[in-house]
């Protein structure tokens, strides 16, 4: 079993909470409290490729400007982003790109798997009026950022589980190439049988990541 | 003597009173209970103080011995972790071995009180809250033991008053010093004789008391079980119960309608161990400065501040005021989610209101702003008002009426202007927790790790290990002051404590801030940004020195200051007891969490097993935050 790291950004009340809800819990509530700080969920899945299963640790952090010097702590050691906006609101997708920019500049780790997720597709295929992100603008964008992208539900649950499995299979590509290289290194061969462990957040002093 | 005439006085008044019907009737049934309750119970030394006599006398012969001095700190904490672990299943009363010690010859809130009051109030009805949740640790020993009947410790002293107890005057029902209840004298003089030499030696039967504890272990050995017998305590418990409510009530009535100024100190000593519901919006109201002590000034001063609130939403909804969009929107976004649970904030009347005070805070405190978590705290305030206009019978069903259907608008208005003043007291009180960079709560958090670190040790190396970071789960509980844990009732139970815990200057200094009408604009009244604390002003004080606020400095009007005087000696304040309620929470939880990994802990912690707690449950966690406070405050001082 490989391990993750995953860190949810993106503006308040995009659907973080609740793409994190429907991958981990399967469930949709409408009216969800907002979230304050970081919450936290666990939650593993089965490539189809080796039948690898993948843990993801996800931290769901809190979306209000006034928590945003809280984020490094929790993308400090992150091996996946999801950065969330929603595509019945433009400034949202704004908000996701600075956090796009944030990540690529802090984060050091060059193999950081960043996605970025349009949510509340529903409301778009009841009303085609609400959209007011274009698919191909956001498409665009990620292409050139280098992001995986997706539009999805939370509240039908479209599309939200292939976020996570495309996650699975870069990062499982990632590591496979990495266990390769070492064991060209080493000359032997591990089949791939070393568990990643996690980085985990090494300091204790919450304060040290928010100046 | 005191005491005997403040029963006097409580009766007259009960029985003119609407809650003085039943009295008499179960009056000697409730003397009997009330004799066994305080004989039985293990750290009656707080019933000790509600003589004012023998309070005097035992603080005096026992704070040399029961009082801790900070060297003692790690040898305390250390036989008290032991204690809490020393069992998978966790047992208050051992739990509470170093109570007994501490607190003797204190009464639950004097080291923050410290002055000595006049006594004729000072009843033991007050301790009630006490007594109940004690006699439950009581009732849990005694599962644990096949036993029935508690045996009561400390029986012996009154062997002689026992007689007297059939014919109990309504009087003596406040008497501590008040004996033995039958079943004591039926089952267990044996056992309480080894008791009655320590009493002797004590010199008065009052004081005995606080001697009772230590000796419980070997008592409970000697008992015979009679089940019948505890099937009468539960009908009595029951009635006491009844009884010692309507004793309460009595007193709130007393402290608040009776008096030309309301005794401030006596109303949040009183109301620390909770408020009737039907005194509870008034009571808040007073704790909080919001209303003056003086009555003959509340009425006119609730309708200059109603004025006040709904003149600035009107300036709010006309031209002249530029909206602060995104603030308003992302209050908009936030209200349908504040207690999505709960049917009274699905109300669109409710949720209109809830927006309006939120953004009016919002933007007469640009500094801090609207910050989600504010939401959850002016919820307490608002659901509270509004029992104020339902009758007694339906103050239970506030969750499920909508306003609208019992109120007019006026009176909404009114909810609305007094929770807007209410949070803006409570807010005041906790400005740095929602700054910019939350210096406040990341401070909190640190003390918590640190307290955690001298309370209970394993625990705190446990999380190391895991690395599992305080602020991974403590941010919340800072933030939402714990709301988020607890059900509303829990919570609303829990802030008559952290009320009567608020700052009396700060609250007295600025209650009569946001003196412009009308022109709600950011250059008005109280609009200046709140600037955060000096760091020289210390969430944690040193003992003796005075919790300022900023606002307690720059606003305050010297009409008001005089009633702060009376309170110099208070050092607490509602963030540095929050932190020590965290800490009893989360200590609560030790022996599980010890063996959990970091995802177990933080999952847990994120949902801790809360949904069925009740008041006595936010009592017992009230207790133990305040047995933690009085035996590190010394200590926290070094925090800085």
């Amino acid at each position: 079993m490989l391990q993750f790291k995953l860190v949810l950004l993106g503006d308040s009340s995009v659907g973080k909470s609740s793409i994190v809800h429907r991958f981990v819990k399967d469930s949709f509530d409408e009216f969800r409290e907002s979230t304050i700080g970081a919450a936290f969920l666990s939650q593993s899945i089965k490539l189809d490729e080796d039948d690898t299963v993948i843990k993801f640790e996800i931290w769901d952090t809190a979306g209000q400007e006034r928590y945003k010097s809280l984020a490094p702590m929790y993308y400090r050691n992150a091996n996946a982003a999801l950065v969330v906006y929603d595509i019945t609101a433009s400034d949202s997708l704004s908000k996701a790109q600075s956090w796009v920019e944030e990540l690529k500049n802090k984060v050091a780790d060059d193999k950081l798997v960043i996605c970025l997720v349009g949510n509340k597709l529903d409301l778009c295929q009841e009303d085609s009026g609400k959209r007011s992100v274009e698919i191909s603008d956001a498409k665009q964008y990620a292409d050139e950022q280098g992001l995986l992208f997706f539009e999805v539900s939370a509240k039908t649950g479209e599309k939200v589980n292939d976020v996570f499995k495309s996650i699975g299979e870069s990062l499982y590509s990632y590591k496979k190439e990495e266990l390769l290289s070492k064991s060209e290194q080493n000359g032997t061969n591990t089949h791939g049988q070393v568990d990643l462990q996690l980085q985990k957040p090494a300091t204790s002093d919450p304060t040290s990541c928010c100046t | 003597m005191g005491l005997r005439t403040t029963s006097k006085e409580m009766d007259q008044k009960s029985q003119a009173g609407p809650s003085g019907s039943n009295k008499s009737s179960v009056s000697l049934v409730s003397s009997l209970m009330r004799s066994w309750k305080i004989t039985s119970n293990p750290s009656s030394q707080k019933s000790s103080n509600s003589n004012s006599n023998s309070y005097s006398n035992l603080s005096g012969n026992s704070s040399g011995d029961n009082r801790l001095n900070s060297g003692n700190f790690d040898a305390m904490s250390k036989q008290q972790t032991a204690a809490i672990k020393s069992s998978s299943s966790y047992s208050p009363l051992r739990y509470s071995t170093p109570v007994s010690g501490i607190s003797v010859g204190e009464s639950p809130r004097p080291l923050l009180y410290s002055n000595h009051r006049n006594g004729d109030h000072e009843s033991s009805i007050k301790k009630d809250a006490y007594f109940k949740d004690l006699d439950e640790d009581w009732s849990a020993v005694i599962d644990d033991y096949n036993m029935p009947i508690p045996t009561i410790a400390n029986g012996g002293i009154s062997r002689s008053n026992s007689d007297n107890l059939t014919s109990t005057s309504l009087s003596k029902a406040y008497d501590p010093s008040l004996p033995l209840s039958r079943k004591v004298t039926n089952n267990s003089m044996k056992s309480s004789s080894s008791l009655g030499t320590n009493i002797t030696q004590q010199g008065t039967a009052q004081s005995s008391h606080n001697l009772s504890y230590p000796q419980l272990p070997q008592l409970q050995k000697s008992v015979t079980s009679e089940l019948k017998l505890q099937l009468e305590m539960e009908n009595e418990r029951e009635l006491q119960k009844i009884n010692s409510i309507m004793q309460r009530i009595t007193k709130f009535d007393c402290i608040v309608s009776d008096k030309k100024i309301i005794n401030q100190q006596e109303l949040r000593q009183i109301s620390w161990n909770g408020i009737p519901s039907i005194h509870r919006p008034k009571v808040w109201k007073l704790l909080i400065g919001y209303l003056p002590a003086n009555t003959k000034r509340q009425e006119s001063l609730a309708r200059r501040k109603r004025q006040e609130y709904k003149d600035g939403i009107k300036h709010i909804f006309t031209e002249e005021h530029a909206r602060d969009v995104p603030t308003w929107h992302q209050i908009e976004i936030d209200i349908p989610r504040t207690n999505p649970h709960i049917p009274l904030y699905q109300f669109k009347s409710v949720q209109n209101s809830l927006q309006r005070i939120l953004y009016l805070w919002a933007i007469r405190h640009p500094a801090s702003g609207y910050v989600q978590g504010i939401n959850d705290i002016v919820t307490p305030f608002f659901q509270t008002f509004l029992t104020e206009y339902l009758p007694h019978s339906q103050i239970e069903d506030v969750e499920k009426l909508d306003p609208e259907s019992y109120m007019t608008e006026e009176q909404i208005g009114d909810v609305e202007a007094d929770t807007f003043w209410c949070l803006t007291k409570l807010l005041e009180q906790i400005t740095d927790n929602y700054i910019h960079g939350q210096p406040g709560i990341l401070k909190q958090v640190k003390n918590l790790s640190q307290l955690v670190k001298r309370i209970d040790v394993d625990l705190y190396n446990h999380f190391e290990a895991e690395h599992v970071e305080f602020i991974q789960f403590a941010f919340r509980w800072m933030n939402c002051l714990l709301l988020r844990e607890f059900n509303m009732s829990a919570v609303i139970r829990m802030w008559d404590t952290y009320l009567a815990e608020t700052s009396v200057e700060t609250s007295s200094g600025s209650s009569t801030t946001f003196q412009s009408t009308g022109a709600a604009g950011t250059g008005s009244g109280e609009s200046n940004p709140h600037t955060p604390l000096q760091p020289t002003n210390p969430t944690f004080q040193t003992p003796g020195s005075d919790y300022h606020s900023p606002s307690s400095h720059t606003n305050a009007s010297s009409k008001n200051i005089s009633s702060g005087e009376n309170n110099r000696l208070r050092y607490s304040s509602l963030n540095e007891f929050h932190v020590f309620v965290c800490a009893a929470f989360l200590i609560k939880w030790s022996d599980k969490l010890m063996d959990m990994d970091f995802q177990e802990i933080i999952t847990f912690l994120q949902n801790p097993p809360t949904a069925e707690w009740n008041e006595n449950d936010i009592e017992m966690l009230l207790s133990e935050a305040y047995i933690w406070q009085s035996l590190y405050k010394d200590a926290t001082s070094h925090w800085q």
